[in-house]
């Protein structure tokens, strides 16, 4: 006590020498002068000296015209609209860019620092502590935006920053910057980028990000002007399991139906053989299904799999999944971001009509090399990354391949010992960031082969390049152009039957050109636009006899092309302080191209190919038809309270490219199909609602949404179809109408030691295909649930840190039992039974419930280590319930047998150890 | 090494034994409204042609359900009628002239079920077809749960050359007939009084049985450069479960010619009863045939009336080289209450009885007082299906 006491008396001696020292005044006239004499004249006339560092003030003219000021208001004067900062430190000034150092504590706001230090303390136990060494709380730092004067009164300034990762340098997006003066806030954009109007003045600025610690700051605008924040990942593990974004993001965010996932959420999680899987961790937030395991796909508010867009860093990817489904097609370390759209679709979005689940890759470390990697029993991978020149051009590589192959080979049976499947995904990407300019090259490929003993060959690979250069043109347009190319194929060869036996090889190919624009016209509004055109070009492929006692006909299933450009603008408006509207559109014009032989059916008759009346040949680019697609997009947000917000979405959809499935199931050799002259694009209109809370207190977040969901022209096989070896897909495909809706309930705990989310659906999804004749009908044109129409969904994740090294999670999830078409009758031919089926999916198979539990145990915490290794123990599974993937009937020697399918019928084990170098908290 | 082994383990969990195959049995409503089914067809080759007429059964109660005493007719194309009468079991025979039964025409039903409603057939039309390039067998081994078992027998095959026919689409029957033996004579038995009969009776100790398999084989060239194939799968006898291939075995095969629309429907019963379950397979659906309730449009009617030609070829197989016979005919032995023959309930009657001492592990148990035989062991046609009445086709 004695001491600190003796403490606080030399503070407060020292500070009223100083005090007294700088305060002597002086009159300084100069013009032109350059700063280093400038500064030596300050302390001629004033003793006090003044601390800089060269480079700074190289360029600095110092034209100062003041009488009897003391040296720190010289020094002021004479820095003003440089961007350095001047601070009195012990009686002397220290020169510093776009930073002050603060001798006193600020006045303003006092008590809510003080209340926020108070929670901080409150919040964290004993362990915690030792970890935070390091961290000081809330150090109030003042970033200074513009020159001084140089701003028109009455006019709102222009502030533009930039929200970086600290330690790696890498550009954060979705980052929150929020004033409380004037409770508005804006997201960073891809490249970090945050822009705001505001009037000149003094704020408190907080920025935030999940997973990353809040930083505040005092903010003093003069004028149009940029600044840039960097935040450092949060050491706080508890932070790591985040969806949406904070608590803040998820109330003001403007589009409703957004959910974030971080790829930490997903590391702790138990995953079928350690293999973090962030689509499958997504069907556990609301409205979002998949079908069952080692089932490819998920469904999004009652749509088809093939309803969902997917991009990583732009490429969209048209087969996202390894080993037709058990695992994600890339390599969980390289994701930065992930979002998943489902409610209100941006207007730079178009061509699905269910949702955007969007990848951002991570950029490579801009500071200092660093790897990480893992192995599972199934795969091992690594990511390396790091400078090439510090701060501006960064790399980032990233490779993963299976082990299993010669696995398989050891094993005493004689159908796998003569299997083999194996699958490698590698991605890269260069990344140069200037101030104003990013530029980012990113490739991506992935391979699978999968051999079934001498009956089935499979083979498919997708790859992509996507090149993207942004700008910043003035203070408040940004622009982004973008060139993308992907390409998916696959081949089989089918060797089941000699005399049918086959090879077919199918390829999509997709060449985009895209310029997006996002421009801050006032402090209210804000205006993205672009356009865009995107070349498919499809080779569905030839269907080849294979070896010499097929005799199976060769069919050329036709190669297609189309041009779908695309341009958008959309308006966010901020009509009241507590109401923001969203209003875009998006206009689209799909053509179909040739070459290509089209064929008319007779009028009245089902289009079969004896009513083929007339064949159309399209030479090479004509025109074989377009389709003009308009899209609206509205969202109205109401913020009710500081807590709470409504918001209110009209979406509107096109989709040009369908897979031809007729599975449950997307099958390995499941062909994407373009609309043509005869399939119509689908469209899609969704409104949807929803209220969102956040109880702070509790670190609860809340949220309830509704949706309705209508599309025309869904396109549906016809039944029996086979699109195997059907060249003219029209004679399979029949179009109706199909509807959606449901209620979603979410619930999520978060930076607590017990945390997580629970989220329950209710969904419905119908199709009718109604068709003026009888073989225009589907279920005799009465409506059907979809496959995927799975009305009750409820999930479970759960967390618990009992300290900073282990981990304990557990998710547990329950679906009502897909859709299943069973039999109702029985008759009998020449005493042979057969069995007659009810309608389309009139019954389902039964409910789905599955409990995992996973263990993380980390390294030590040392600060100084090579390398940190993470444990992570997990049952899949855990009480090895048999959940039926399907249930389907046999008659076998005259009865009639039902049977139950179980994909994962016993509990999973699985260890996965994980590391990087570096210490724990190290990116 | 040990690391390896873990990796094995997972894998083999994760690819093979995770997955599991269970009986099940989920509840399905009984569906109120009966469908009628009608399935029937005129066949170039054959003198009677034959409708059968009956209604759906619950899926619950699976059993045959014959309607009788309906009006049918079949209608040529060229307007001709030709009346079936009811004959036994809801089905109806008719007869139509050979010289109209010829590719080319084609026929439909008319019915009208006790009742009055009205059904009627589209018209299907008679597609000329080939004779039946061949039949044969390959002894082969059939992979059984256990990798180290497999079970012996022979494959069928049939060979179909239709070059010169414009008929793409073809269903084949098999109908398969053979002999076999019971154990012994009748010698001891017991209606309410002992009885013997002497010298025993070996009347009833060789019988044939003939049956139409149950499984639906149809091949479509429809996808092929030629309208042929070649070692299309039929059915496979083992060596083991059954006394077929031991004292001799006659496959007869029909070989129908199929319109489309026959094809589509037969098509897809066959992929509703086969290809199921999977990742990847399709999911069952609701048939529709080729006939309409006129009186009640909205009601389905199930089956398919088809017109056709068949062909047949029958191939008879004994003693097959490379192939032992490793069937043991078991004759089951029961035991007598306690009461003796006087127990037991007349609903049993005849009960037979084993000779004054039978062979029971490795030697000869008096047991005459204690056992009672099942009929099977001396009366052949106490199985299913089974007659004495040797076949004309039988070689002697």
């Amino acid at each position: 006590m004695k001491q600190l006491l003796t403490g606080i008396l030399f503070l407060l001696f020292t500070t009223a020498l100083t005090a007294q020292q700088s305060q002597k005044l002086a009159s300084f006239h100069v013009n032109g002068m350059s700063f280093a004499q400038f500064s030596d004249l300050v302390q001629k006339e004033t003793s006090v000296r003044v601390f800089y560092h060269e480079k700074w003030v190289k360029t600095i003219k110092v034209d100062v015209n003041l009488d009897n000021v003391n040296a720190q208001a010289a020094v002021e004067q004479a820095l003003k609209g440089s961007g350095l900062e001047v601070s009195e430190w012990h009686g002397n000034l220290v020169v510093l860019p776009g930073e002050k150092l603060l001798a006193t504590l600020p006045l303003y706001d006092f008590e809510d620092l003080k209340s926020k230090s108070d929670s901080a303390s409150r919040v964290l136990t004993a362990s915690e502590e030792r970890y935070m060494t390091g961290r000081n709380a809330d150090v109030l730092q003042i970033l200074k935006i513009g020159r001084k004067g140089g701003h028109l009164t009455g006019t709102k300034a222009k502030i533009t920053g930039r929200i970086m990762d600290e330690e790696s340098g890498e550009a954060i997006f979705s980052a929150t910057m929020y004033i409380a003066e004037i409770k508005a806030g804006a997201a960073s954009d891809m490249d970090g980028f945050v822009s705001l109007s505001i009037k000149p003045g003094i704020y408190n600025a907080s920025f935030q990000y999940m997973g990353y610690q809040g930083k505040k700051y005092q903010i003093e605008v003069f004028s149009d002007g940029e600044f840039t924040v960097s935040l450092k990942k949060s050491v706080i593990q508890m932070k790591e399991i985040v969806v949406y974004g904070d608590p803040q993001m998820n109330i003001r965010a403007k589009d409703p139906g957004l959910d974030k996932l971080s790829i930490k959420a997903i590391r702790e999680l138990p995953m079928l053989m350690g293999e973090r899987d962030i689509l499958k961790v997504s069907t556990t937030l609301p409205g979002i299904v998949s079908v069952g395991e080692g089932a490819a796909g998920l469904n999004v508010r009652g749509g088809g799999s093939d309803q969902n867009a997917f991009y990583l860093n732009k490429i969209p990817i048209y087969n996202t999944s390894h080993l037709f489904g058990f695992f994600p097609a890339f390599n969980a370390d390289i994701i930065k971001d992930f979002s998943i759209y489902k409610g209100f679709i941006p207007a730079q979005y178009g061509g699905h009509l269910s949702s955007v689940l969007n990848i951002v890759s991570r950029q490579g470390n801009r500071k200092h090399f660093m790897a990480r990697g893992g192995l599972n029993p199934v795969t091992g991978n690594l990511v390396v990354e790091g400078p090439i020149k510090k701060d501006t051009l960064s790399y980032m590589l990233s490779a993963r391949a299976s082990y299993s192959d010669w696995i398989l080979g050891k094993i005493n049976d004689p159908v796998i010992s003569k299997s083999n499947a194996a699958f490698n995904d590698i991605s890269g990407g260069l990344n140069y960031d200037i101030r104003k300019t990013q530029v980012a090259l990113f490739g991506y490929h992935s391979y699978d082969r999968f051999s079934l003993s001498d009956l089935n060959e499979y083979q498919y690979t997708n790859n992509g390049v996507s090149a993207t250069a942004g700008h910043s043109f003035g203070k408040s347009l940004r622009g982004e152009f973008s060139v993308i190319g992907s390409q998916y194929a696959f081949s089989t060869i089918d060797k089941q039957d000699a005399n049918k036996a086959y090879t077919h090889d199918y390829k999509i190919e997709h060449y985009e050109i895209r310029a997006d624009f996002n421009q801050a016209i006032s402090d209210k509004n804000t205006l993205v636009y672009g356009i865009g055109s995107i070349l498919y070009k499809l080779d569905r492929g030839t269907l080849e006899p294979y070896g010499e006692n097929s005799l199976r006909q060769r069919v050329e299933l036709g190669k297609e092309k189309a041009l779908e450009s695309s341009m958008y603008i959309s308006d966010s408006y901020d009509m009241l302080p507590w109401i923001n509207l969203t209003v875009g559109g998006r206009f689209t014009m799909y053509t179909a191209m040739g070459p290509k032989t089209v064929y008319e059916y007779s009028a009245g008759l089902s289009k079969e190919s004896r009513n083929i009346t007339d064949t159309l040949y399209f030479g090479d680019n004509k025109t074989i038809k377009t389709y003009y697609q308009p899209d609206l997009r509205i969202s109205v947000n109401f913020k009710t309270d500081d807590a709470g917000s409504i918001k209110l979405a009209f979406n509107q959809m096109h989709q040009n490219l369908f897979l031809l499935s007729t599975t449950t199931a997307i099958a390995p050799n499941t062909q994407w199909k373009l609309a043509d002259y005869h399939l119509a694009p689908s469209k899609s209109n969704q409104y949807s609602a929803g209220v969102f809370r956040t109880l702070a207190k509790f670190g609860i977040e809340t949220s309830a949404e509704l949706f309705y969901k209508q599309t025309t022209n869904f396109p549906e096989f016809k039944d029996g179809a086979n699109f195997l070896d059907t060249p003219n897909v029209e004679t399979s495909v029949l179009q109706g109408d199909q509807r959606a809706y449901g209620i979603e309930l979410y619930v999520k705990r978060s930076l607590r030691k017990l945390e997580g989310w629970i989220s329950y659906t209710y969904s419905r999804s119908l199709i009718k295909v109604d068709g003026e004749h009888t073989w225009d009908k589907i279920n005799n044109g009465k409506e059907y649930p979809a496959n995927y129409n799975i009305p009750h969904s409820l999930n479970v994740v759960l967390s618990y840190h009992p300290n900073r090294r282990l981990t304990f999670a557990s998710i547990f999830t329950y679906q009502t039992g897909k859709p299943v078409t069973y039999p109702v009758s029985v008759y009998y031919y020449n005493g042979v039974p057969v069995l007659d089926y009810s309608s389309r999916n009139a019954y389902r198979i039964p409910d789905y419930i599955r409990t995992d539990f996973s263990v993380t145990i980390e390294g030590n915490l040392r600060k100084q280590k090579f390398m940190h290794s993470s444990f992570i123990f997990s049952v899949y599974n855990a009480f090895g319930r048999d959940n039926a993937y399907s249930v389907y009937y046999k008659v076998e020697d005259g009865f009639i047998r039902g049977y139950k399918y179980s994909v994962i019928g016993v509990p999973v084990f699985t260890a996965t150890w994980l590391f990087k170098l570096g210490n724990y908290v190290s990116e | 090494m040990y690391q390896n082994k873990i990796i094995n383990i997972a894998m083999v969990l994760m690819v093979v034994i995770t997955s599991c195959i269970q009986r099940f049995d989920p509840e399905i409503r009984d569906v109120d409204a009966v469908k009628y089914v009608i399935t029937g067809q005129v066949n170039s080759g054959d003198d009677i042609q034959r409708i059968n007429i009956g209604t759906s059964s619950p899926i619950s109660k699976p059993g045959i359900i014959p309607v009788t005493g309906c009006t049918v007719k079949v209608i040529d194309a060229k307007g001709n009628e030709y009346p079936a009468h009811d004959v036994w079991n809801g089905n109806y025979d008719v007869d139509i002239p050979q010289n109209e039964l010829i590719p080319g025409n084609s026929f439909k039903v008319d019915i009208v079920v006790p009742g009055g409603t009205h059904i009627v057939s589209d018209f299907d039309q008679i597609l000329a077809g080939p004779p039946i390039e061949s039949v044969y067998y390959e002894v082969q081994k059939l992979p059984t749960e256990s990798p180290i078992e497999f079970t012996d027998g022979i494959q069928f095959y049939a060979d179909l050359d239709a070059s010169n026919f414009a008929c793409r689409n073809f269903r084949y029957e098999v109908i398969e007939t053979y002999e076999y033996h019971t154990k012994y004579p009748i010698e001891w038995w017991y209606n309410g009084r002992l009885r013997h009969t002497t010298p025993p009776d070996s009347s009833k100790m060789v019988c044939w049985r003939t049956t139409s398999l149950r499984d639906v084989y149809m091949v479509s060239t429809e996808d092929l450069a030629e309208n042929k194939y070649k070692k299309y799968a039929l059915n496979f006898v083992d060596n083991q479960s059954s006394a077929r291939l031991v004292f001799g075995y006659s496959l007869l095969l029909r070989q129908y010619s199929m319109s489309d629309e026959a094809f589509q429907y037969w098509e897809k019963i066959r992929l509703n009863s086969q290809e199921q379950g999977g990742l990847y397979d399709s999911q069952p659906m609701s048939i529709k045939g080729n006939l309409h309730n006129v009186t009640n449009p909205g009601q389905d009617v199930l089956g398919f009336f088809s017109a056709t030609t068949v062909t047949q070829k029958r191939i008879f197989v004994k003693n097959v080289p490379n192939l032992p016979i490793e069937f043991v005919f078991n004759c089951v032995i029961g035991s007598l209450p306690r009461m003796g023959l006087q127990g037991t309930d007349p609903i049993n009657y005849p009960i037979y009885l084993p000779q004054r001492s039978i062979w029971i592990d490795d030697a000869w148990v008096s047991t005459y007082d204690l056992l009672t035989i099942d009929h099977e062991c001396v009366d052949c046609t106490a199985t299913v299906g089974g007659t004495i009445v040797k076949p004309d086709f039988w070689p002697n």
